[in-house]
This record gives structure tokens, sequence and C-alpha cells, in this order.
């Protein structure tokens, strides 16, 4: 016997080869010529599999050692074989256990492999159960010595021969994966063979048990893969279940048993006596799912189709067929539901469908093992399946030719039909049968149902050689066949934008040869089915995005696909190109804004958020539009503090230095900055509800600050400044809880500087004040364009409007002293010293903590506060409005949680110190530590006051405008509720949601404010 | 446009139909209706038809008063007592919102929802409603304020020549005319009252039903020159007006409330709903007892039960156990008593089987049954018995309402709403009236 060198061993593929050598030498293969054996192993996938495996079969079935009489240098005849144990061990196992079958080895391989009819492979497994394949309701010829065990037996071995079969042409195939198709096929033929042959023998089964059986017609209709004939070697076989009686047969006994039958085929399929189970047989998508009887009648399932199936029902319907049982029972069926399913697929919730499709298309698998998987996850077989589904839907609408079961055949039917390019269509095909090849040898490998890719690099060689036809001269790396399918994933996830988004650019945009031009009509199918409402004001807009050869016009072609798509998820996504579109004009010279937009789609995706959900963030975005660079990276979203913005304005003023009427300008210009940069901030989730409040409030603050250091400055032009002056916010702004474009509730407080004369510092203090105000207010020039100017308001001051604007301290203590109403109390626990003198802020605060904090409320003045609420009710509210959904002043709204949190906060703040705040949050979580209030009533308002807050943003974010409306259009509510975080088109259960969460809150106030 | 709006086209078609009524209904469960074209009616299909929501009870507010009627294609019927020359028919009308949304006010949507939520536990509930009404002579009053019976028959009472006879057998040809199954009827305690029995159907199909029921014994009665009322308690001295309700709820073809071998062969699960029904009754009487009137039929005896409690077999239960042949497992049942005549089918429905099936999720504990004669028990009794009464004013029931969560998630929050202010309404103007009892009584003695 001559010695085999390492080296060929090395070369054939052997992993191990002392195991290799020492097997070699096993007595079954004496009679071999090693050399040629080697080079004959180089052949399989996986050599030291192949060859144990080998020894293995030849004690087993000594025919073996006829396929290894010829052969020069190596076996040509045994090829077929070792590609099959080396590509698949469990069909090798399969061999050895029933040597009787190796005959198949002996079966023609060519490079062009045959296929074999569906018929062929019905009357095999049909004669494997003894049942005659032409009889009208076959049923297998069972007794004692062949019974249903023995049948079911037969038949699982009869298919698995048939696969082991297809394994050995197919791994011979020159073009493995041009014979991905046909392999498919075959296999789903093979199926609904067995499927037939198990009906055959649960029919014998229920024959002898009943004797109306015979009268009962099963059809068993196939969907999904096995409908359409593009099935796995491993998958689960989807079927749906009809039977058919005669009227004298009375319909319980029909129903049970076409039960039992249709029970009967996964029994026998699913037995594993003398030869494993073959797969599941899932019939889960039946009418009614788990819950539904397992068959019915054509018109139980007609009326079931009619009535009550959701959309996602008739998709699944989409790919059915009949496969086995009666014949014309299936085609009845067909006849009956088939044309429910193309117009109700087109019909019912279509846009609905069609996101929900498309979003599964892009929803990301959170799973470690994305990276590994073929079928899902971006590149993967779902993404090309999706994509035609897709455009079958939406064009198969108007155009029947498109309506077709398997992928393949829908791509062939979509490019004659031109809605895709002739390129595209290869390319799709080819990336589709590759993915599909791998898939086919990983689950070949271990006959489980898996879309993993192997990790282990053993498994990959074998795999990637699997994957290639027989006769390489070279083996083929796994970083190789890594990389080459990371190439095809790639390729893959471009698609859906090339094929879907990319056409609807075709009416307008410069075309490539290769590129398919849409009709008009085809396009606006798309962008309706996107959710585009005005169609031909959407083709205007693309229209004018992407024509010419600017740089513009070939960037905006580049990014304008994706972000329809983005557009069409939002709540208006008309509007949302239009703002889009706006923008662009006034940026697209800019150099970096298109190339952001390129560049980082997360910038794309937010802005195309922002455009199509918020009228406030895309006007001032228009007015800002350097702003939109913000998008691309969280790090300019986060806002600032107070004292940055605050050394910001200074500086800016102390450079505007000599134009005074203008100074203020650059303090508005940064709050109007800031408020943006809050509202993109909180519109992409990076900022909580209380966060954005106290955010908005620092950037007023800073305004504010400013204009007063505009308003000392004219004063120190006249002369010396008498005055020490100081602006109190109060409300919400003091409180920091203020919402867009809120105005400034504010008191002034003012002391003559020492050596000053009062009179003087008094009148000094009334012009800062006045000033001050309409710093803030009034227009400047130039304009700031889309701002919301600061609005002071200091109608809460002493005497209110009659009172003068700003008041000594001395006179404040006085007027708290003598004349104060405990409305002005309660107000001043929200005051908060914001603009001004430090010490001045110090002393006026110890007066106001002596004034508001000190005393418990006396009863009396309980009485009071309650009073004025009732009234408050009856009067504020406007004329007609329904109090459920006034956000503000209505029921359960802000300021019924604000006025139950003061009250208590007067009644206690006097001996639990940590209730001296502003914050009406922080106040609620004091009460709740210092047990003056239940978790429970704390918990119903204060969700009532985030949501109110929450909603009240959501309205100036959306329509610019400011309301305290809770909105009743839908599109509006729509608009808001995704802004409060609630999912696309569940407006009225967000309504529902206010309506429960204010009431709630409505219920505890009646409790605590009213009643105690 | 799909078949069943086809069929309904090629009816009208077909039939010379002049006219075709929407009917929907308020939240007090008065039947709306409005009259279309048969030109009008393909555009109601696919666009619905506008209407004013304002000026319909309940059912949406000044600012947002535009609704869509949207029919609902399986529910069209010729009307048969307009006779052949001029052919009228029916649908019952999903209400929308401008947005093609279902309206949240909507009464039929409320039910719907629920029966939806019953679906998602796997149930389909089946009712079957008992009505009673009184036949008066006419809409008139006599001397002394009184309504007048247009008969006297009494309980199971067969004499024969009475009008009411003819108008009975008249009722129950057109019922059956228009698809509504009815199973028994007979005469009741009251001069003049009587009962129907609708066979049993699913809750929103009964629910429908009812409203043609009540719509086609008032037509009927009127064609004879009389007048019926479903008013709770017309008479002070004769019994009320009910609309007791069996339900029985069904798991595909098995009745969940069966069980062979348990007490009276109810299941855990009928036990439960019947605890959940019995735990929540005080806080949704207000619903199926819903007028000033209503708690003069359930605290005025005759058979009215006015104490939470459930009982086989027992007529004085709120809960009633019926007794059936063992052999059909499939007619388990359980009998509310509570509901009065003039309860809103729809709303009544879903708040009874809401409370079921919370009882259901919830895993209820049910009390002891009741053997005893619940009527003939004393105050102290009832208390011994842990027997709790039932509210007994519409401002009670109006209070208990408010404060229930259970309701206002199964109404939906704008129905809780707008009913409780259309109760509170009511029970305001109630409160100012001086009643002919008072000046009766206290004229002549202060």
């Amino acid at each position: 016997m001559s010695e085999v060198a390492s080296r060929d061993l090395i070369a054939a593929g052997f992993q191990e080869l002392q195991r290799a050598e020492t097997f070699l030498a096993d007595d079954e293969l004496a009679d071999l010529d090693p050399a040629s054996l080697v080079r004959t192993l180089a052949e399989a996938p996986n050599a030291d599999e192949a060859l144990l495996l080998l020894i293995r079969l030849a004690e087993r079935a000594p025919d073996v050692h006829d396929l290894f009489r010829q052969g020069d240098r190596h076996y040509p005849a045994a090829v077929p074989l070792i590609r099959l144990l080396g590509a698949s061990p469990p069909l090798g196992e399969f061999l050895i256990r029933h040597p009787e079958h190796t005959d198949i080895l002996t079966e023609p391989c060519g490079p062009q492999p045959h296929v074999v009819g569906a018929d062929d492979l019905l009357r095999t497994m049909m004669s494997a159960v003894r049942a005659d394949a032409d009889a009208e309701l076959p049923a297998a010829r069972l007794n004692e010595d062949f019974t249903a065990k023995d049948a079911g037996r037969a038949l699982r071995i009869a298919y698995r021969r048939e696969v082991a079969r297809l394994a050995l042409r197919d791994l011979c195939a020159d073009d493995p994966a041009g014979y991905v198709p046909q392999a498919s096929r075959q296999l789903a033929d093979a199926a609904a063979a067995a499927v037939e042959g198990a009906l055959a023998v649960a029919r014998a089964e229920e024959e002898s048990r009943s004797q109306q059986a015979s009268r009962v017609e099963l059809a068993v209709i196939g969907m999904g893969k096995t409908g359409a004939r593009e099935l796995n070697y491993v998958s689960d076989v989807d079927v749906l279940f009809v039977h058919r009686a005669p009227d004298d047969v009375d319909e319980d006994t029909a129903q049970r048993i076409a039960a039992a039958l249709s029970g009967g085929i996964a029994k026998v399929l699913n037995a594993s006596e003398g030869e494993p189970a073959l797969w599941e047989v899932d019939a889960n998508l039946r009418p009614e799912g788990r819950d539904g009887p397992l068959s019915r009648t054509v018109a139980s399932h007609q009326q079931y189709y009619r009535r009550w199936a959701s959309g996602w029902e008739f998709q699944a319907l989409l790919k059915a067929r009949p496969i086995a049982g009666s014949r014309s029972l299936g085609e009845a069926y067909m006849e009956a539901i088939w044309p429910l399913v193309w117009q109700s697929s087109a019909r019912e919730g279509f846009v609905e469908n069609v996101q929900a499709m498309r979003r599964r298309v892009f929803a990301n698998i959170p799973s470690e093992q994305t990276d590994r998987e073929l079928k899902l996850g971006h590149g993967g077989l779902r993404d090309i399946e999706f994509t035609v589904q897709l455009l079958q839907l939406v064009h198969g609408r108007v155009d029947p030719s498109i309506r077709v079961r398997d992928t393949l055949s829908a791509i062939a039917a979509l490019g004659t039909g031109e809605y895709v390019s002739s390129r595209d269509q290869a390319a799709m095909i080819r990336c589709y049968q590759q993915l599909r090849l791998y898939e086919h040898r990983i689950q070949m490998r271990q006959l489980r149902r898996t879309h993993l890719m192997p990790e282990d690099e053993t498994q990959l060689r074998a795999l990637a050689q699997a994957t290639r036809p027989p006769g390489q001269t070279r083996r083929h790396a796994p970083e190789g066949f890594l990389k080459a399918w990371r190439a095809t994933r790639r390729e893959v996830s471009t698609f859906h934008q090339k094929i879907f988004y990319r056409p609807l650019l075709s009416t307008t945009a410069v075309l490539a040869d290769d590129e398919v031009r849409l009709s008009a009509e085809a396009v606006r199918d798309r962008l309706s089915a996107l959710g585009y409402s005005d169609t031909a004001g959407a083709l205007r807009h693309i229209e004018t995005l992407t024509s010419g050869v600017s740089r513009k016009a070939t960037l905006q072609r580049r990014i304008l696909p994706a972000m329809l798509g983005w557009l069409a998820e939002g709540v208006d996504p008309d509007h949302g190109l239009l703002a889009f579109r706006r923008i662009s004009e006034s940026l697209g010279a800019s150099p970096w804004y298109l190339t952001m937009l390129r560049d980082s789609s997360m910038a794309a995706e937010r802005l195309s958020h922002m455009l199509t959900s918020s009228k406030l963030i895309s006007e001032m975005l228009e007015h800002m539009p350097e702003s939109a660079r913000w998008l691309g990276e969280d790090d300019l979203l986060v806002t600032h503090s107070f004292e940055t913005l605050w050394a910001e304005v200074r500086s800016a003023i102390a450079r505007h230095n000599g134009q005074l009427s203008s100074a203020v300008r650059p303090a508005r210009m940064i709050r109007q900055r800031e408020t943006l940069r809050i509202a993109i901030a909180e519109a992409c989730g990076l900022l909580s509800v209380e966060e954005a409040g106290r955010a908005l409030s620092a950037a007023d603050r800073a305004a504010a600050v400013g204009a007063l250091r505009v308003a000392e400055n004219e004063i120190r032009r006249e002369g010396d400044l008498a005055v020490e002056f100081l602006m109190v916010a109060m409300g919400r702004q003091g409180g920091q809880e203020i919402s867009y474009g809120s105005d400034m509730d504010a008191m002034f407080v003012h002391r003559a500087l020492p050596g000053a004369k009062k009179a003087e510092a008094d009148s000094q203090a009334q012009k800062i004040a006045l000033r001050m105000t309409q710093l803030l207010s009034k227009p400047v020039r130039p304009a700031v364009r889309g701002e919301f100017p600061l609005q002071v308001d200091a109608d809460l001051r002493p005497e209110g409007k009659k009172g003068p604007l700003s008041r000594s301290l001395d006179s404040y203590r006085e007027y708290y002293q003598r004349w104060m109403a405990t409305w002005e109390r309660q107000a001043l626990l929200r005051a908060r010293p914001a603009a001004g003198s430090d010490e001045l802020a110090h002393d006026f605060t110890e007066l106001i903590d002596s004034v508001r904090y000190d005393q418990p409320l006396q009863e009396s003045e309980v009485r009071e506060i309650r009073r004025l609420k009732a009234r408050v009710e009856g009067e504020r509210l406007p004329r007609g409005a329904d109090p459920a959904r006034q956000v503000k002043l209505g029921r359960g709204g802000l300021t019924d949680v604000e006025w139950v949190v003061q009250l208590l906060q007067l009644q206690h703040a006097h001996h639990k110190p940590v209730l001296r705040t502003t914050g009406t949050l922080q106040v609620l979580n004091s009460l709740v530590d210092e047990e003056l209030l239940a978790p429970d009533d704390a918990a119903a308002l204060a969700d009532a006051w985030l949501l109110c807050t929450r909603v009240r943003s959501g309205i100036v974010i959306w329509s610019g405008k400011l309301s305290d409306v809770l909105p009743s259009s839908r599109l509006e509510l729509e608009a808001i509720s995704r802004w409060c975080g609630f999912d696309k088109g569940r407006a009225a259960a967000f309504e529902e949601h206010y309506l429960r969460t204010t009431r709630r809150a409505r219920q505890v106030f009646e409790k605590l404010f009213y009643d105690s | 446009m799909d078949r069943q709006q086809e069929f309904v086209l090629r009816t009208i078609e077909e039939r010379d139909v002049r006219f075709v009524r929407l009917w929907f209904t308020d939240v007090v469960g008065t039947l709306k209706s409005v009259a279309l074209a048969p030109a009008e009616v393909e555009g109601a299909f696919t666009e619905g038809l506008g209407f004013d929501g304002s000026s319909i009870e309940g059912l949406s507010r000044v600012f947002e008063s535009d609704m869509l009627l949207k029919p609902d294609p399986s529910s069209f019927q010729i009307l048969p007592w307009r006779g052949e020359d001029e052919p009228t028919s029916r649908m019952f009308c999903d209400i929308l919102t401008p947005d093609q949304e279902p309206a949240a006010a909507d009464p039929r949507f409320v039910l719907r929802r629920q029966l939806d939520e019953a679906a998602e536990m796997g149930f389909t509930c089946y009712t079957h409603p008992e009505i009673e009404f009184y036949l008066l002579k006419s809409e008139e009053l006599d001397e002394q304020g009184q309504p007048v019976p247009a008969d006297r028959a009494g309980y199971f009472d067969h004499s024969a020549g009475i009008v009411a006879q003819d108008l009975r057998r008249q009722t129950v040809n057109m019922l059956e005319s228009v698809g509504i199954s009815v199973e028994f009827s007979h005469s009741e305690a009251g001069p003049g009252q009587n009962e129907i029995d609708l066979r049993y159907a699913d809750a929103l199909t009964t629910a429908d039903n009812i409203m043609t029921f009540r719509t086609i014994v008032k037509e009927v009665a009127l064609a004879h020159g009389k007048y019926a009322t479903f008013m709770p308690k017309p008479f002070g001295e004769h019994p009320g007006s009910g609309m007791h309700t069996h339900f029985s709820m069904f798991e595909g073809d098995t009745n969940v409330f069966f069980d062979p071998s348990a007490e009276f062969n109810l299941s855990t699960t009928a036990r439960q709903f019947i605890a959940g029904v019995l735990t929540h009754a005080p806080e949704f009487t207000a619903i199926t007892n819903q007028f000033v009137n209503s708690y003069k039929r359930l605290w005025g005896g005759g058979e009215a039960p006015s104490h939470i409690s459930w009982g086989h077999n027992n007529r004085s239960a709120l809960m009633r156990v019926p007794l059936y042949k063992p052999t059909k497992g499939g007619s388990a049942r359980v009998e509310f008593r509570g509901s009065d005549a003039s309860t809103n089918p729809y709303l009544g429905y879903a708040v009874i089987i809401g409370a079921g099936l919370k009882g259901i999720q919830e895993g209820y504990d049910l009390s002891e049954h009741v053997t005893e004669d619940v009527w003939s028990l004393t105050t102290a009794e009832r208390k011994a018995l842990g027997l709790n009464p039932l509210p007994s004013t519409l401002h009670d029931a109006i209070r208990k309402m408010e404060e229930s969560e259970l309701v206002a998630g199964i109404l939906g929050e704008q129905v809780f709403e707008n009913l409780l202010r259309n109760k509170q309404d009511e029970w305001d103007e109630y409160r100012i009236n001086v009643s002919p009892f008072e000046v009766n009584k206290y004229l002549g003695m202060v």
C-alpha cells in the first residue's frame, strides 16, 4: 500500500491528518488505491467526515465498492457519494440506516442535473404507503402486516430517499446557485407528496373507525414557501385544511372526521419509530389561529375571510396553493378565496399594511446573532422578500401580471412590467439565489431548520466548499467565503432604497441608461402607499429638488430616496416634504448642509422627523438654517446653563457698544437660538419635560439679564445710577417649568444706592422696569425672525395694574405687613429672583420667606383660597369650552394640580422647611416624603401635571401657535400623541389616556382641595 | 364596495325602496333616524353621511359637532309597517369622526369595543332579553293624571278577544319579518302589561334588535290606535317594566358557564362572572336603571331586585341562575334582573359584560347564594346575610358611578362624562319639581 503524503491530505481538505491516515488503512478500504481515494475525497466539503461515513457505509452496503472500480487517478463514479457524505452527514446516516437505498448512488448526476416532476414524486410516496395515486380519495391499503405505523415509516423513508437523491444532484450541479429554484420546487413537491401520502394513511385509519369517513373530502392548502414552491431543505410546512361532505353527512360528523384526517397527517409525519420525524405541519395561520377548528368548509372559510379576517391574514394567503387531498375541492377553495385576497389586501388598511411591512423591512433584530443571520437583519433574505412583496402589493392592485406567488417569478414579473430595471432585476435574482444557496447548504449539513451562518472555522470551510460545484482545483478559504457573503449582504441592503424609493425621482431626474423610468401613475401609487396624500404636490417638490445638474441637485438625488421614507413615517408627510424643500432652498448653497445629510443618516432622519411633526421647529430652522448642523451631533444639542448663556450675552452686549437701540438684539437672538436647540433636543428625546422647562427658563433669564444690563446702561448715559434693581420671576417662570413661548410673570424691586436720593432712585427704577419690558418684547431692527418675544407680565405685583411697576424693598415690606391679600401670599410661593442685584435678591428673599413660609394658614385664609379657585374655574374658562380639554385651567389641568400643591405648601411650609421651594414636582415629592400626601394621590397629580405640560409644549411644537386646548382634529391629536410618546395611529388611545389622567387628578384635587 | 353593500343597493333597486332610514342611538338610548333617498346610499357607504352631532344628546359638544354616519350594510332590513306601496328600509350606523375613526361617544362603539375585549379573552357573548312594556289606551292621561291601560289582562291570562292578543301576534310577525326571532310572549302581571322575549343572539345583534323591537312595538300599537310605553314604572300600584337579560359565554363551541360536576352546573368562570357583576352593580346602576323613574321600579316591590344577591332559580335575587336541563350544557346561562325596559341596551350590556369579565380576569370569589325570598326579609335579616342595597335614587347611583374606574374604562372617558352630565342634569331637574304626591299630602296638612 502506497503511503499518502500529508501534503495530499491537506490539499484534499483533511483537518486531522493522523486520524485520516488511520482511517485510510481501514480494512474496508483495503482494495482501493489510497491516492486516488484521497483525490476523490477532495470533492467532499468535509473530507474528515466523508471518510468516516464512507467506511461505515461500505461496511453495511458492500455495493458501494462498485463505485470505486473504475478510475485512473481518482474515482469519478464515487464523486456524488463523496459530495453527499461531506455535505450532509444526516443523509449519509440515512444510507447507513437503509443500505438497500444505495442504488440511488448509481443514478447519473451531471453538471446540468435533471428535475424530478411532482407527479413522479407523488407516485413514489403513494406506492410507499400502498395507496392508489389515481383514486379519488386515496387510502393506504393497511392490514395486519402493513399497519399505519409501517406505512408511516415507509413514507418517511421514501421521502428521505427523494431528498437524498435531490441532494446528490444538487451537490453535483455545475451552477448550484442556478439550480436553487429547481431544488426548491422539488423540495416543495416532495413535501406535498409526503403530505398526500400521510393523508392516505390517516384516511385508511379513519375509514376503519368511521363509515362516513370515505365520504368526507379533505384538501390541504399550502401557504408560505410550500405554497409558492420555494421550500428549503428543512422548513415548517404551513397549511390550511378545507373539507367537504355530501348533505346527508351531518356537519358535526364531517367536522370531526376532517379534524381527525388533518391531525392524522401531522401524526404520521412526526412519528419517529423506525425512521426519524420529518418536519412540523403548521396549521396556525388558519382562521382564528390556534382557537379555530382545524378544518373548515369552503363556505366557512369564505365567511371568515369576508367578515373577520384582517389585513395580514390576506397577505398570508398571497402564496396559497392546493398541495394535497381532493383536487376539485382545493380548486373550489382557491376559486372562492383568491379573488378576496387581492381585493382585500389592496383595500383594507392598505397604507397601514404597507407601512407596517416597510417597518419590518427596517426592523433591527436585536440579537447577538444578527451578524450571522442569513434571513433577517440587514441584507438578509427577508429584505428581498419584503421589498418584492411590497412592490407587488402597491402595483398589483392595478396590474394583475405581477400577482405571482414565488419570489423569483415576482422579480421577473416586476422586471417585465418595468417596475424594476433590468440591471436591478438581475442583481436581485443573483443575490437571492446566492443567499438561498447558502441557506440550503447550511440546512443540509444537519437537516435542521436554521438560518445561521456557522461560526466554527471547519464548518465554514465545508460550507464554502459545498456552495461551489465539484471539480475545483483549489479549496475556498473561509475568509474569502465570508467576504463574498458580506458583499452580497451589502448589495441586498441597498435594494430597498434603490428599487422602491429611487424610482420615485425618475419622472424628472436625469436617468442613467439602465435605470427604470416609472410612469407618473406608478410613482403616485408608491407615494400614496407611503402616506403622502397630495401626491401631485409631492411630485412637484421632488421635481424641484432633483432636477438639474448642479451639485445641489445631485446630492439631493442621493439623499431624497431615504428621506422620502422617513418623511412618510411622520405625522404630516406632505408638509414635511414642503418644509424640506424650503430649507433646502435657503440652505442648499451652504457646502456643509447637504454633505451632512448625505454623510449622517441620523441627521437626515432627525430632520425628516422634525419637518413632518413640528411647524415650530421647521419655521425656526428656516430662519436659522445653520442650526441644522446640530442634528448631526448630540454634543451640539446639550443645553447650556444660565451662566454660560449670560457670559455669551454679556460679551455680545459689550461688543455692541455705541448703538444702544440694537444692543439687546444679541440677547434675544441667543434666547431664540437656545429655544430652537431645546426644542430639537426634546424632539430627539434627549431632554425630559422637566429639563426642557429648566433650560427654557435659563434662556429667558439670560435674555432678561441682558435687557436689564442694556436698560441700566441707558440710564448711565444720562447720569449716575442711583438704584439697585431686581427682577423677580413669578408663576411657572419662578418654578422653572415653562414651555415654548411662555411669557414671563415678574415683579420688580429696587433700593436706593447709598447716598442716592430716594425719589431719584424710584424714578430710575420705574424707567428701568418699563424699559426692560420693552427691550424684551418690542420689535428690534433687524428683526429677530420667527421669535416668540418674551412678554413680561407684571400684573401680580402689589395693587396689580394700579400699583407702580417697581417698588422699593421697604415699600414691599410695608405692603406685605398691612395690605397683603391671601392670593398674593400664595403667588409669592413661586417667586424667584431672576435678574439684578445679588444683595437685593438676598434681602428680598428674606422678606418674602417670612411672608410666605413663616405663618400657618388661618382657617379663613383657606376658605378664601378655595373660593377664589372656585371662582376662577367658573370665570376664566373661555365660553362654551369643554373643561375636560383645557390643559391649563381645565378639569385636572395644570392649575388644579398647582393650587392643591400650593395650598398644602402654605399649610405646612412653616414647620417643614423642605417644602420651601418653587418647583411643583419637588414640592409634591417632599409632601410624600413628609407623609403629608398619600403616594397614590401625589402620583395622580404628578402624572396629570407632567402630561399637561407635555401636551402644552406639544401644541406649540406642532402648530407653532400657543394654545391651551387639547385639539380634537385627528391630525393634530396624532401629532400631540406622538410628541407624548404614543405610537403612530394611537391618537384615540392617547385622547382617552389624557381624559382619564386628568379626571383622576381632578378627583384627587377635589378630595384634597375642597374636602379636607 | 363589498358584497354586502352591493346586496343593499341591489335590494333597494329591485324592491323599489323609496327611503332608507339610518338608525343610531344617543347616550340615553333614544333611537335617532335620518332618512336618505336611495341615490344617496352609495355615497353614505363610501364617505359616510355628515351630520351635526351637537344636536344629539351626549354625542358631541358644540365645538366638535361634525360627525359621520357610516351605515352597517349587514343590518339592512326592509321595514314591514309602511306597507308595500312605499317600501322603507333601515340600517344601523356606526358614528365616525370626520377622520373616519370610530367616535368615542357612540354607544354602539362602546359595546363593540367591550365585545372585542371579550373576544381577546377568547369569549363570544350571547344575550337573551325579556322585555316588558305597558299597552295604554292612548298617550293621553285620565282626569287624575294617570295613564290608562289598554286592557286588564293578568299574568299568563289567555282571555279571548283582547286587543293585546291580536296586537301581540302582529308584533311577533313583524319582528320575524325583519329577522328578529321571538322566543315566547305572554301577559305580565300588570293590567296592559306585556312581555316579549327575543331569542338569544350575540350581544351587539341583540342590542340592535332591542332598538328595532321598541320601534316596532310602538308602531304596531299606534296602528291599532293604542300606545306602548317602556317607561320603567308608569303605575305606582302595578309592577314596573324590566328587561331581564340572560347572559352566556362561549369559547368556540363550548359554553364556558357550564360545568356538569359543579353546584348548579355552574362553572368557576360563571361564578366569577356573577361575582364581577354583583361587585360592580352599584357602580353601573345609573346605566341599567338610568331614569329618576327607574328607582320607583327598583324600590317599588313587585319582583324588582333592590338588593345585591344571587340565587338558583330565585326570582328575588339580582342575579338568577335559571333551571335548565342538565343535558343541555349549551344553554347554561345567568340572568341579570336589575335592568329595566328603558335601558340603553348598548351601554347596559357593555357594563354588565365588562363587570363580569373583570370578575373573571381578577378571579373574584362569589358570595353564598340566597335561598330565601329577599323581599320578605327584614332589614336586619338582610344585613345579617350581607345583602347590600343597590343605590336607592338616581342621585346615589350617579355618585357611585362617578367614582368607578371600571365604568369609566368600559364607557370610555367621553361617554362617561357625557352620561354623568346628562344624568346630573336630569336629577337637578327632578329635584326642583313639586310632585302631585307632595301637593296632595302637604297642601292641606300644613
